[in-house]
């Protein structure tokens, strides 16, 4: 019983990871329509600035995590500017062949810049947790789902108590609509793009605490924030905490199954993604599309 | 992407007749390559063994892309899982030359049953998919069949399968060329039938298609199921040519972006694009790839070729071809104008 709750626990702590993953996918899914192929990569880089900062400057893990929005905010907003908005009209199939082709390119470059070793950002906490009763849980993991849940917060202020939110979600409503009363479209899809990248770069530099990091690191994320949006639903902030938290658990508890093991995570997250599309297509909390 | 039968009938010959002598040269010239007298009387470019290799590799992506093009380019349906079909007709031939002992052109025949029977099975439900649904949750079979096999045992796990090895470049280039020519027909028959022309209506209109009568749901499924069977062709001549399969050199999804490239810069939906673009980008990649390190700069080399394309010429650069498009700034402005914002 007592290693159930250990499970639960753990998933919902995993959970939180996906969440701050999915949150900047969701976004800029739901308001560019562009599935985002480089996102992955774009965690990555929050976490190796992360590592970057610990190993170079000792700074603590989450302190470096501003530095990492800030960062990946500045490159979101020249990606999206200077080549996404170039396709942005094109088919669905372009945006999503032009960032692979991003996603490509990203990881090339950290490649030769980092090389493919092994990389972790080891605090001196790393390690220690609560403990109640026999369940523990770890200190790292507890502050990932904490600053999770922060950002969520965060993008639903932007989102509905802003002006340039209130822009972005009109873009995302009616683009030419939006665009006869005044918002400048390059600038808000640019700005979106950028928030989206800053929140994946934040999710890397939590991703840094407790994973091991390679520039390839990042590809299983893009598929799991997928999975993520496709179980919660698109359109709500509040979907994706629900989509997070819940593939968090079913992960957890699917590879404690028997037969199953840790090497099944993909082909799990795969199974849940396919039930969902076909039997809830709008996912837990989505609206209706 | 546009229909074929909007192109000059004139150009079209040109650019066919023109195609088919470089492919009947490439077959009569290849053969030169594994003779040892050619090799002595240095005969240049033709004499290198890893060129044989990389005309196979050729032949191969030329199946995939063609593969590729009848259920992405024609139906309109952007699969990013037909590696694991690849992988499937790869494993199949695998398993059962290794492990079962069966002869090589008997195995052949099963990889691309078991791949064509797998679409049906997958394809049923994901077909009801669009747009990024379908894409996304195609790339999601392909990892995942891979992730299941590299935990099964008798599939030899995470260290892969060995085959017995057959010392034969000649027949595997000729065994890969003739998947090649089988894929080339194949859409060239496609197109020029009711089903073609459904699979058309499916990717222009889905609804409209249904309205006149196409059974969209067999349609999609049936493409579905013969590019899974080229594709595990390739995979099951792959297995026995490479004698060594493993998770990462059959379900690599980098295969598989390479196909959907190689048929969309070549002009996806039409029957030679996807050739001449496997060729063309094959080269390059293999020159980009050089030596050791070369690796990272032809990813990277790759990930730009494939925005620019994507960015710049959206239609393949078979719209060059048939005088309704020209190669000059003016198109480029043009095609920029149209997408963005």
């Amino acid at each position: 019983m007592s290693q159930f709750a250990q499970q639960v626990v753990l998933g919902l702590l995993l959970g939180g990871i996906y969440v701050a993953v999915a949150l900047g996918f969701s976004l800029v899914w739901g308001i560019l329509n562009i599935v985002n192929l480089a996102h992955g990569a774009l965690v990555i880089v929050g976490a190796y600035i992360t590592w970057d900062l610990f190993t170079r400057l000792h700074v603590d893990p989450f302190l470096s995590l501003p530095v990492d929005a800030l960062t990946l905010f500045v490159i979101g907003y020249a990606l999206q500017r200077g080549v996404i908005n170039r396709v942005i009209r094109a088919p669905l199939f372009f945006t999503f062949l032009l960032t692979f082709g991003i996603n490509l390119v990203i990881v090339s470059l950290l490649l030769l810049i980092f090389t493919a070793d092994f990389r972790s950002v080891t605090p001196s906490y790393s390690g220690t947790g609560l403990h109640l009763g026999s369940v523990i849980i770890p200190y790292i993991r507890l502050g990932g789902l904490a600053v999770a849940l922060a950002m969520a917060g965060v993008l639903w202020a932007i989102l509905n108590r802003t002006r340039i939110g209130a822009a972005i979600l009109a873009v995302g409503a009616d683009r030419d609509a939006a665009q006869l009363v005044g918002v400048d479209l390059r600038h808000i899809y640019a700005l979106t793009f950028a928030i989206g990248a800053a929140f994946a770069g934040v999710a890397g530099g939590i991703i840094s605490t407790f994973q091991s990091i390679t520039p390839t690191a990042g590809d299983p994320y893009t598929l799991q924030a997928f999975a993520v949006v496709i179980l919660g639903g698109l359109g709500r902030v509040s979907a994706t905490i629900a989509g997070g938290l819940a593939f968090g658990l079913i992960e957890v508890l699917g590879q404690s199954a028997p037969g199953l093991g840790s090497g099944f995570a993909n082909a799990i997250a795969f199974v849940v993604l396919v039930l969902v599309l076909v039997i809830r297509p709008r996912g837990l909390l989505g609206r209706l599309a | 992407m546009s229909a074929p039968g909007r192109r000059q009938p004139n150009w079209r010959r040109r650019i066919t007749v023109s195609v088919v002598a470089l492919a009947l040269a490439f077959v009569v010239l290849a053969p030169l390559t594994s003779l040892d007298a050619a090799q002595q009387a240095g005969l240049p470019l033709l004499t290198d063994k890893l060129w044989f290799r990389l005309a196979t590799t050729v032949a191969m992506f030329v199946v995939l892309a063609s593969g590729w093009n009848i259920i992405g380019g024609l139906t309109g349906y952007a699969s990013f899982g037909n590696v694991a079909f690849f992988g499937l007709g790869a494993y199949t031939v695998g398993v059962l030359v290794a492990n079962r002992g069966w002869p090589f052109p008997l195995a052949l025949l099963a990889a691309p049953l078991v791949a064509a029977v797998f679409a049906l099975i997958v394809g049923l439900p994901l077909l009801r998919l669009r747009g990024h649904y379908f894409a996304v949750a195609t790339l999601g079979v392909g990892v995942a069949v891979g992730e299941v096999v590299n935990n099964i045992g008798p599939l030899g796990a995470s260290t892969g399968l060995f085959l017995p090895i057959v010392r034969s470049d000649i027949a595997f280039f000729y065994l890969m060329l003739g998947a090649a020519v089988l894929a080339v027909v194949t859409t060239w028959i496609i197109l020029r039938t009711r089903f073609g022309y459904g699979l058309l209506a499916i990717r222009e209109n889905e609804e409209a298609a249904a309205v006149i009568g196409v059974n969209t749901t067999f349609y999609k499924v049936a493409a579905f199921c013969v590019a899974a069977a080229l594709t595990g062709l390739a995979g099951g001549i792959f297995a026995q040519w490479n004698s060594f399969i493993n998770q990462e050199n059959v379900f690599a999804i980098s295969d598989n972006v390479q196909m959907i490239l190689m048929a969309v810069v070549g002009g996806a939906g039409t029957v030679l694009g996807p050739v001449a673009g496997a060729i063309a980008l094959e080269l390059i990649i293999q020159t980009l790839a050089g030596g050791g390190s070369g690796a990272v700069y032809s990813q990277i080399g790759l990930g730009v070729l494939l925005a620019a394309c994507v960015i710049f010429i959206p239609r393949g650069v078979i719209d060059f071809f048939g005088g309704r498009s020209r190669l000059s700034l003016r198109y480029f402005r043009q095609t920029l104008r149209e997408t963005s914002v």
